[in-house]
């Protein structure tokens, strides 16, 4: 018996990890409509609050009220969103896409394209929304949603923050969902075990070796900027993690 | 003849569980190939070791010549359409029609939409919201149009009603005349599909245990009826698959018969009549009749 060619012409790696990206995007009400349309809800309500507050309130406690506001971020709400979506795709489009016959590489390398276009999109969206914001006064109504107090108002500054944040919650998505595609309900439960053992003995040492100073001095050292950026650490591991898991894994039922 | 697979001494243990067992076999390309066997025989393991989705813990594998494994240039060739496939979270039956052309190059949007339309899928519709029949088209419909060189189906029609697994018969082989391809089609509807089926694998205990051709597995055993006395003085010497009495008549299943066979069973005055691909399959895997029919 004699061995045959490729019945088809091979596709370019490039053209194949585009087509997963492609995927994940076919269906736009679960990543698009619906996030805008809840946090279009969100903003409906923020502005009435707003409006009620501004026709009730003296001067003195509008000022109060507002800086209440100040922590107030919309922008956490895409965040848990988003690493929701990244659980989904491991944990519903990974088999999926096997039945695609995409090979693994290509779906997780499309799969972190598509997730980068995502922090891309709605990095800026969230940065041009507080432009706006800020721009309005709180959309003539002092309220907070987009432009919360604790980002910087240089709008570079804002975008990298949002971007780099999106980049974790979908790294850590990814992450933690193909421990569960690999090892199932058992590895949740090792995995959630570990991790509370680890951040267990990370404060165990700090109490015991009466470094929870130090660990504070480090915190305000590195700014809010500088924390942000340290966690491009544990993004970049669990994108690393995520890889070597779901090379081995199986689609099962 | 070329082979679009071939397995070598394969193996896939889970734990203690051998699912499937140092199994050797190939299929030839352009060839409709039935996988047949009980449930938990291995079957699902094995198309799916085919397919790259699973990895062996020994033994080969080749597709189109190559190991499937994370192969991209292998898989484009392949589709594999299971019964459980699983699929994304609010995903409609539109998503699927326009998603599937991106990864199958053969893809043809005209015979889907045919497909869609004699099947009778509603495009709109969530996929969590399709009967067990709906879903079941869903994947026979990429299977069909995807023209995938290797189509691989598993149990493609769970709760698809008899008219339309017809329909899916109809088309398989229509298409199939088009556009020769190799098509691996494992089923619990033995008799339904044997007519369909060029050559046959038996996979039992995760063990290959008929790899033969549809041809000569129809001839290899004839069912001889007749009184007690006449069927046990032909059946002695005589490979029985199979033993019924009742009251002083009797029937036997034996294995392939010569002319000379057939002449000595008409003398003796005992009828000959055929064994049905599925009654044959299970007297060679010892199962019972009502197991095959009511394990689907």
């Amino acid at each position: 018996m004699t061995t045959t060619t490729l019945p088809t012409p091979a596709r370019s790696a490039l053209a194949r990890i585009l087509t997963v990206a492609r995927l994940h995007f076919v269906n736009k009400g679960q990543i698009i409509v619906v996030p805008w349309l809840i946090m279009s809800f969100i903003f409906a309500v923020t502005l009435i609050i707003g409006w009620i507050l501004r026709s009730s309130l003296s001067a003195a406690d509008l000022a109060e009220a507002g800086s209440g506001m100040q922590y107030s971020g919309a922008i956490g709400y895409f965040l848990v969103y988003m690493l929701v979506i990244a659980v989904m795709a491991i944990s519903q489009t990974f088999p999926f896409a096997q039945s695609y016959s995409a090979t693994r590489r290509d779906f997780y390398l499309g799969t972190i394209v598509a997730f980068t276009t995502l922090s891309l999109a709605y990095s800026t969206a969230v940065t041009v929304l507080g432009w706006l914001e800020d721009l309005t006064n709180g959309w003539g109504l002092g309220v907070v949603l987009f432009s919360p107090g604790y980002l910087s108002s240089n709008l570079l500054e804002r975008f990298y923050v949002a971007f780099v944040l999106f980049l974790f919650f979908f790294m850590m998505g990814i992450a933690v969902a193909s421990v569960y595609v690999r090892w199932r309900v058992n590895g949740m439960l090792i995995f959630f075990a570990s991790l509370a053992v680890v951040i267990l003995g990370l404060v165990a040492l700090a109490t015991v070796t009466g470094s929870w100073g130090a660990v504070g001095a480090w915190f305000v050292a590195m700014g809010f900027l500088g924390v942000v950026s340290w966690t491009l650490v544990p993004t970049v591991l669990a994108a690393i993690v995520g890889y070597l898991l779901l090379r081995g894994a199986t689609p099962r039922n | 003849m070329t082979a679009a697979i071939e397995a070598t001494g394969v193996t896939r243990r889970f734990g203690s569980l051998r699912a499937v067992d140092d199994v050797t076999f190939s299929i030839e390309e352009g060839a409709i190939c039935g996988l047949l066997g009980r449930n938990g025989a291995g079957k699902t393991t094995l198309m799916q070791l085919l397919t790259g989705q699973d990895f062996v813990s020994a033994g080969s594998i080749s597709v189109f010549g190559q190991s499937p494994v994370e192969n991209a240039s292998v898989l484009q060739n392949v589709c594999f359409i299971k019964e459980s496939q699983k699929y994304p979270e609010d995903f409609k039956v539109k998503h699927v029609l326009k998603s599937a052309p991106w990864f199958f190059q053969n893809w043809d949007a005209d015979f889907a939409d045919q497909l869609v339309e004699e099947f009778r899928l509603p495009q709109g519709r969530k996929i969590k919201k399709l009967s067990r029949g709906q879903l079941s088209s869903v994947g026979v419909i990429v299977g069909l149009a995807s023209r995938a060189p290797l189509t691989i189906f598993d149990e493609p029609y769970l709760g698809l009603d008899a008219v339309a697994r017809q329909l899916f018969y109809d088309r398989l082989l229509a298409d199939y005349a088009l556009h020769p391809r190799t098509v691996v089609l494992s089923t619990h509807l033995i008799d339904e599909v044997s007519n369909l089926l060029e050559h046959v694998l038996v996979i039992d205990n995760g063990r290959i245990i008929i790899d033969d051709s549809a041809d000569n597995l129809r001839g290899s055993a004839t069912a001889v009826v007749g009184t007690k006395a006449a069927v046990d003085e032909f059946a002695r010497n005589r490979q029985v698959l199979h033993r019924d009495n009742i009251g002083g008549i009797s029937s036997a299943t034996i294995g392939t018969l010569s002319d000379d066979d057939r002449k000595a069973a008409a003398a003796a005055g005992l009828e000959l009549s055929a064994v049905s691909l599925q009654q044959l399959i299970i007297r060679k895997t010892g199962t019972t009749e009502k197991e095959i029919e009511f394990s689907a």
